[in-house]
């Protein structure tokens, strides 16, 4: 059981940063959630989500939800830093005839670094450190004891300089990261996910300026897949695989998203589709000139 | 009731001249209190005034209606009878459309045409509500009091702003979005305005460089 629901954490709650007006040129990515973005920036959001699991004898997991806060604060113009405050991340795990499990998850921290900034070609490239601090969490929700640093590489890459007309709104954002485990059991893990999303924003100050009610002028659908991938001794860890369409509303500031959490194998999940909501707010927006600015800025 | 009327005429006829004087009055001081004054300059610039165009020079003021017009080789600086300044890049051509201030010198309308070019307004700020407005062939920038620049040709503008905030809207669609210190944003002909990004340093900077003007 520790180790389904810990691995389920890890793909479901695996966001440690979610950044809106991350951008390149005129291509904003939206914030997604459940993959990291792409770049630093100065944020605050919030999410839930809830996964039915396979159930079973007495005591087996049948559903696990998660609710968590997460705030990211930008050192440089390129540089931050994600904090994903174990206090904040609270996990609830309800069991087949028995009393529903709940605890906080590890403390978690990201440095992000912003390395390659292609306004012309909508292409951005970051470097990000993520570090779970182990045993600051509750283990009887899947908290390992033993913590883990994941170097990861980020992309986004819009299509709007192609010349491929209504789908110029398209993009594509992704990552690649190995997680290195402190000590065993803890297993190592190649992790990896993309997204591909159309912003109707894009299409509507890009390519063509089409008569659409307000509230869809706002919306970028996306669908996310995430991986992960056990490496080397895997101490009873397996492939998952989670696929998660949905849709995120852009205010001014602010973002709302919501997403279906489809496991695509059973180590991911046997007991149905899940749902996963955020609301996010740009701190850089909403606050420019103090706690949105970059502690140490050239602007 | 001639005999009743007639003093009356003459009574209309005198309070219809009176007015009319007060307004070629005011009117002959508006147009003496100049919108602003060339305060920098650098190379070859023109204001153009009624049809006329001069060379411009330090110390000369502009007026309503008065297009300024600097070269490619051209800077210039003015200063507006509000405090505001305004920064104008080489290849810019601008049109003063409106620009009053009350008795105590603060702005009650302002309002600059931007055929092409860059231009950086330091707007001053003002007691009351009064806009701050730079019209676009395709769209407009308002703002009260800020440190921005607006760029503008016949198919695009863009904003960026360095202090304070700007509404850029769309002239096609009439869509409005506010772009904060440090940010800015685009907009194309016919087209929603992109939703606005941080701008870089190397991007302020390339917008400061064009329209300093010693």
């Amino acid at each position: 059981m520790a180790v389904a629901v810990a691995l389920t954490l890890e793909i479901c709650d695996f966001t440690p940063s979610a950044l809106a007006y991350t951008a390149a040129g005129d291509r904003l990515f939206p914030a997604t959630l459940v993959l990291p973005q792409i770049a630093p920036t100065d944020e605050f959001y919030v999410w839930g989500w809830t996964l039915p699991l396979g159930g079973g004898s007495t005591g087996a997991p049948d559903r696990l939800s998660n609710f968590d806060a997460t705030y990211a604060k930008t050192i440089t113009d390129n540089l931050g830093i994600v904090i994903n405050s174990g206090s904040q991340n609270y996990t609830r795990i309800d069991r087949v005839g028995a009393g529903s499990l709940s605890g906080f998850q590890n403390f978690d921290t990201e440095l992000k670094y912003l390395t390659i900034t292609d306004g012309p070609h909508e292409f951005l490239l970051s470097l990000g450190l993520d570090r779970e601090w182990g045993g600051t969490g509750a283990a009887r929700v899947g908290a390992s004891a033993s913590g883990a640093t994941t170097p990861r590489v980020y992309f986004g890459k819009g299509l709007g300089d192609m010349d491929i007309g209504y789908l110029r709104p398209l993009a594509i954002t992704g990552f690649v990261g190995y997680q290195i485990a402190d000590t065993p059991p803890r297993p190592d893990l190649f992790t990896a996910g993309f997204t591909v999303e159309y912003s109707i924003p894009y299409l509507q100050s890009k390519v063509q300026t089409l008569d659409l009610p307000e509230f869809i002028r706002g919306l970028t659908p996306m669908t996310e897949v995430l991986f992960t991938v056990p490496a080397g001794q895997s101490f009873g860890a397996r492939t998952t695989a989670l696929i998660a369409p949905g849709i995120t509303y852009a205010g001014t500031g602010w973002e709302l998203g919501i997403e279906a959490l489809v496991p695509a194998n059973r180590s991911t999940g046997n007991g149905g589709v899940g749902v996963k909501a955020q609301f996010h707010m740009s701190l850089d927006f909403l606050f420019p000139d103090t706690i949105g600015r970059p502690l140490f800025s050239q602007r | 009731m001639p005999s009743i009327d007639a003093p009356v005429l003459p009574n209309l006829l005198r309070g219809a001249l009176i007015a009319a004087a007060i307004v070629l009055l005011s009117t002959s001081f508006a147009r003496a209190a100049p919108a602003g004054t060339v305060v920098g300059l650098f190379g070859g610039c023109f204001v153009e005034t009624g049809g006329s165009r001069s060379v411009a020079k330090i110390g000369q003021p502009v007026q309503v209606g008065d297009t300024v017009d600097v070269p490619a080789d051209g800077k210039l600086k003015l200063r507006m009878s509000d405090g505001s300044v305004i920064s104008v890049a080489a290849g810019t051509r601008i049109t003063i459309a409106a620009f009053t201030v009350d008795a105590a010198g603060q702005r009650q309308d302002a309002r600059l045409s931007l055929g092409q070019g860059l231009l950086r307004a330091v707007v001053a700020p003002v007691e009351h509500p009064a806009s701050f407005e730079v019209d676009t062939a395709v769209g407009t920038a308002a703002v009260r009091s800020t440190d921005w620049f607006v760029e503008g040709s016949a198919t695009a503008m863009q904003v960026g702003v360095l202090t304070g905030s700007v509404d850029m809207t769309s002239a096609a669609t009439k869509r409005r979005e506010t772009i904060p210190a440090r940010w800015g944003a685009r907009l194309e002909a016919g087209r929603d305005p992109v939703p606005p990004r941080v701008w870089s340093k190397a991007e302020f900077d390339a917008v400061i460089a064009r329209t300093d003007v010693q």
